[in-house]
């Protein structure tokens, strides 16, 4: 039934506010019902809570010079690894945003944060992770990864989601002129080269 | 008077990567995407996975959203319509032979004015109060009478009407210009 005069009790009502009623009536019956939601659209992504976070050693995956190599080893090594051990526990606090970059995949989203650069000359960064599928391979992980011409290049931490949300929290010691983007790629158990990109810039 | 966040807000808001803003976003859109991709495609997987591609899309270009342009329920629409449009290109083949006559039916402008209006009231009814978007679907699209909703919702054919009268009144103030 789709009569105004049978589905609005009219009784008091101003001459222009029926005809506005009328109008939405009318637009109601032209846009028809609104379609359910299928069960995988009907959770809205949610806020970024708190991550595991698994301490990797974030030695570069690609054949660099030997002394690019050496040198990233080094840095990431003294720097990178040790603040990923100290903030595996941390709490999400503010975070001192200098740029935002979101990210997206075939079914998950992400944001960047990238913070000033400290007094070590490393970007703190923070990554929020809606969306990516959980590991079952307890050896498995994801990689964050900057990129040159959309190819990993440069890893920039390691992690594990075990949540629909993830942050996390890392810092790189790179100069991020010579890139173009960043990746996070699906690594498997032992494997060292850059997995399947899950998500991009 | 309205108190809501306005779209363009929440766009801007998203911007800077504010997932609450996002999710927001999400809610007041997700039925109204799936809606435009499932009378565009004709086929829930396809609009689901149109409605994860418009997302996407939004959370990836909303630092493009000009206000001044406009407000942000029409880049949203431009955004979703592109996504599925998008989609529907990926999977059409061109068919070896062409209609000798044209199809039966209303045209693309008519079709894409449907849209257009199915994706503001879709989005209006999101606003509304449970019960009243409830009573809503009831009475327009179930198929039941007055009498009936009332029986069906246990409550008195006055309340019925008393919600339908005041349903339709929030959507004309959430609607305001595309009244005209």
């Amino acid at each position: 039934m789709s009569n105004f005069d049978d589905l609005v009790d009219r009784e008091g009502l101003a001459a222009d506010e029926e005809a506005r009623l009328r109008r939405v009536h009318d637009l109601l019956v032209q846009a028809g019902p609104p379609p359910d939601l299928p069960p995988g659209l009907e959770r809205p992504p949610t806020a970024p809570a708190e991550a595991e976070l698994v301490q990797f050693p974030l030695m570069p995956r690609r054949r660099w010079t030997l002394a690019a190599v050496a040198a990233i080893a080094l840095v990431v090594l003294a720097f990178g690894g040790g603040y990923l051990v100290g903030h595996a526990k941390t709490t999400a606090t503010t975070f001192a945003t200098k740029r935002v970059v979101p990210m997206h995949g075939s079914n998950a989203l992400a944001v960047l944060r990238v913070a000033p650069k400290d007094s070590a000359g490393n970007w703190p960064m923070q990554l929020e992770i809606n969306n990516l599928p959980t590991q079952h391979d307890p050896r498995a992980y994801y990689e964050l990864w900057l990129t040159r011409d959309g190819k990993p290049i440069a890893p920039c931490g390691t992690f594990r989601v075990n949540a629909r949300t993830t942050t996390i929290r890392l810092s790189v010691p790179y100069d991020f002129k010579g890139f173009d983007g960043w990746v996070v790629t699906k690594q498997g158990a032992g494997k060292h080269e850059p997995g399947p990109v899950v998500l991009t810039t | 008077m309205r108190l809501v966040t306005s779209d363009g807000e929440l766009i801007q808001r998203a911007a800077t990567g504010d997932h609450s803003a996002f999710e927001d976003l999400y809610r007041r859109y997700a039925r109204p995407v799936f809606g435009l991709a499932l009378r565009r495609l004709g086929d829930r997987g396809r609009a689901e996975d149109a409605v994860q591609e418009t997302f996407a899309s939004i959370w990836r270009s909303a630092a493009s959203y000009r206000p001044e342009k406009g407000p942000g329920a029409p880049w949203l629409y431009a955004v979703a319509r592109n996504a599925i449009v998008d989609r529907a290109r990926a999977r059409t083949e061109i068919p070896s032979d062409l209609p000798d006559e044209a199809a039966a039916g209303p045209g693309p402008s008519d079709r894409a004015e449907q849209g257009w209006v199915a994706w503001r009231v879709h989005r209006a009814l999101e606003e509304l109060p449970e019960r009243e978007r409830e009573v809503l679907a009831l009475a327009y699209w179930s198929g039941l009478s007055q009498s009936e909703v009332a029986e069906f919702l246990s409550i008195p054919l006055g309340t019925v009407k008393t919600r339908t009268r005041a349903a339709l009144a929030k959507l004309s103030e959430i609607l305001g210009d595309d009244l005209q």
